[in-house]
């Protein structure tokens, strides 16, 4: 009886040849297709580790492949690397349309982050251009100021490189590199109001608790971003001290962190503890050269376009619309007739989420999914599609969002030389098994 | 059909039901199997001691052990590279050309300020070209 199991998969496709060069086994076959999440291999391989790697191709998985591991305040959750921390959640997670604060991704690009904060002596510095600097205590932050909440999506700019092709270095992110959250705080402008911002101002600059090993007036010292004053996103972002109603845990910035929803983390400073109002704009590493992006509609370029020097770039900014299938999630077999409930999330850095759809084997046309609660424009959206199998075989789910202000998900790939702004149409592969 | 006609199909018969009987459970079912396998298994830490003061801790994050590929360069690479972050910026990248891992050594010395001689820069882009490029990483 063994044996027949045996015989029955020794029939389907060897895929060994794959592995010699890092692919999982269905991975690069499908790199240069529609690229769906790989399926496990056909031979019996539970219990064999995923490389620690993947590429040159695409990462066929939906997170990367990182060892799970438990740091300090957190759930197990994949590593990237140690130091400074970076870990990534896994799919799972996101079910709920609230990312529990234990399973929240973490990124730092300093090494020496907070191990303790002493709150008697901690204060958040308002200093430069303005009338009154500032020195605030947690307490005073939390009573002077009304407090405001937003549900808003906190996703890294660099949340799916590992889909670029080609290949870029960097933290080589799945796509579970964001969370949703609660955010509770006082509104910087308010905070900025009681300094009395002076005029002749153009920026207002944030810096946190961490720091790096790189000499003084380097990137590799100090992490720090700017907002323009006249940029219409501050009226929304928060001096958060509450994540999802509980102090937020130190790798995602406790005591408070700055929140800008509809924007690329890069901005929300953990452990924020000054804010400097500028009077000439921040040319500092972090701003100047690092998280910049193509100036052209899905900020996608060439490596032919950058070496010939014509690419503008900008600061890196909203977050563009994305959707995601979450369960089931292809590592189990479906048995054929069976409906099955699909649900996922998506979100829009510019609008609510107005739109999600489902196309199964690639038909036309896209058929619409219920939508669930919604939290606010910046928040994840759940949603769900009833699908009701029936043929036994190989088939493919396709996901996509459209928000309030049009924009859609494209079934191309983007490209820019520091892997941001992928968002891409989602697929999963599944096995449809015979029932009888 | 005789009594001994009966009884010998019956003989023949029961038998060998009985037995596909059995043997079609078991080709349905496979239960009961345990392999060893470390894969998965996490020790879980305990809970810190909390004081009621000001003071807002956690334990020292933890460093996880990592080999480097073996090879001449991999001490400069550890330890220069060890200074900043650790190796795991090296081994989660994919395969990366020659070409790019000379650029992230020099990005690491000119942008981000990093001191290495001259002498350790040519041993660490050396060293990641012959074990990290798509001809060399295993």
């Amino acid at each position: 009886m063994h044996n027949r199991l045996r015989n029955a998969q020794a029939n389907l496709p060897r895929r060994d040849w794959l592995r010699r060069i890092g692919a999982s086994a269905a991975g690069l076959v499908l790199a240069d297709s529609l690229n769906p999440y790989s399926l496990p291999a056909q031979e019996p391989s539970a219990g064999k580790p995923l490389p620690d790697f993947t590429g040159p191709g695409p990462n066929p998985h939906w997170n990367s492949v990182g060892a799970i591991v438990t740091e300090p305040e957190k759930a197990p959750l994949l590593l990237l690397t140690d130091r400074p921390v970076q870990l990534e959640t896994p799919r799972h997670y996101f079910l709920s349309a609230f990312t529990p604060n234990e399973a929240f991704y973490v990124r730092w690009h300093l090494d020496r982050i907070p191990n303790a904060v002493d709150l008697k002596s901690w204060r958040l510095r308002v200093e430069g251009n303005v009338s009154t600097p500032l020195s605030l205590s947690l307490p005073q932050l939390m009573n002077k100021f009304p407090a405001e909440s937003v549900a808003a999506v906190n996703q890294c700019s660099g949340n799916s490189r590992s889909r670029f092709q080609p290949r870029l270095p960097g933290a080589q992110w799945g796509n579970g590199a964001m969370g949703n959250a609660l955010w509770t705080g006082a509104r910087l402008l308010d905070v900025l109001a009681a300094a009395g911002i002076k005029s002749g101002s153009v920026q207002v600059q944030v810096q946190g608790l961490d720091s790096g090993e790189g000499p003084e007036g380097y990137g590799s010292r100090q992490f720090q971003k700017s907002l323009d004053l006249d940029n219409p996103a501050l009226r929304d972002c928060l001096i958060a001290y509450a994540m999802n109603g509980e102090p937020l845990p130190m790798l995602n910035g406790f005591p408070v962190r700055l929140v800008v929803p509809g924007y690329f983390a890069t901005y929300w400073m953990k452990g924020l503890s000054l804010i400097r109002v500028l009077d000439k704009p921040d040319e500092n590493f972090w701003m100047k050269t690092a998280y910049r992006i193509p100036d052209t509609p899905r900020g996608s370029t060439t490596q032919q376009e950058i070496s010939a020097g014509t690419v503008k770039t900008v600061p890196i900014n909203r977050m563009p619309v994305r959707s995601f299938l979450i369960s089931p999630d292809g590592n189990g077999k479906i048995p054929a007739g069976m409906t099955v409930n699909l649900k996922g999330i998506a979100f829009s850095g510019y609008a609510r989420v107005s739109r999600i759809e489902i196309s199964i084997d690639n038909l036309q046309p896209w058929r619409p999914a219920q939508l669930g609660e919604d939290h606010g424009p910046y928040s994840f959206r759940t949603w769900q599609f009833s699908w009701k199998t029936s043929t036994p075989g190989r088939h493919t789910v396709a996901v996509r969002a459209t928000d309030e202000k049009g924009n859609t998900q494209l079934d191309e790939a983007v490209w820019n030389a520091g892997g941001y702004l992928w968002n891409r149409i989602e697929r999963q592969e599944f096995t449809v098994g015979t029932a009888e | 059909m005789n009594t001994f006609k009966i009884r010998l199909i019956l003989a023949v018969l029961l038998p060998v039901a009985c037995a596909a009987a059995v043997g079609a459970r078991m080709e349905e079912l496979r239960s009961g199997s345990y392999a060893p396998n470390s894969l998965g298994l996490i020790t879980q830490a305990g809970a810190p001691a909390l004081a009621e003061n000001s003071s807002y801790e956690v334990a020292s994050y933890p460093a996880f052990a990592l080999q480097l590929a073996d090879g001449p360069g991999r001490a400069e690479t550890q330890i220069q590279c060890g200074s900043c972050h650790t190796p795991r910026y090296i081994t989660m990248q994919p395969p990366l050309p020659a070409a790019t891992w000379d650029a992230e050594v020099r990005k690491m010395i000119k942008t981000y300020g990093a001191q290495v001689s001259d002498a350790d820069a040519q041993k660490i882009i050396r060293y990641l070209q012959a074990n990290y490029t798509p001809e060399t990483r295993r």
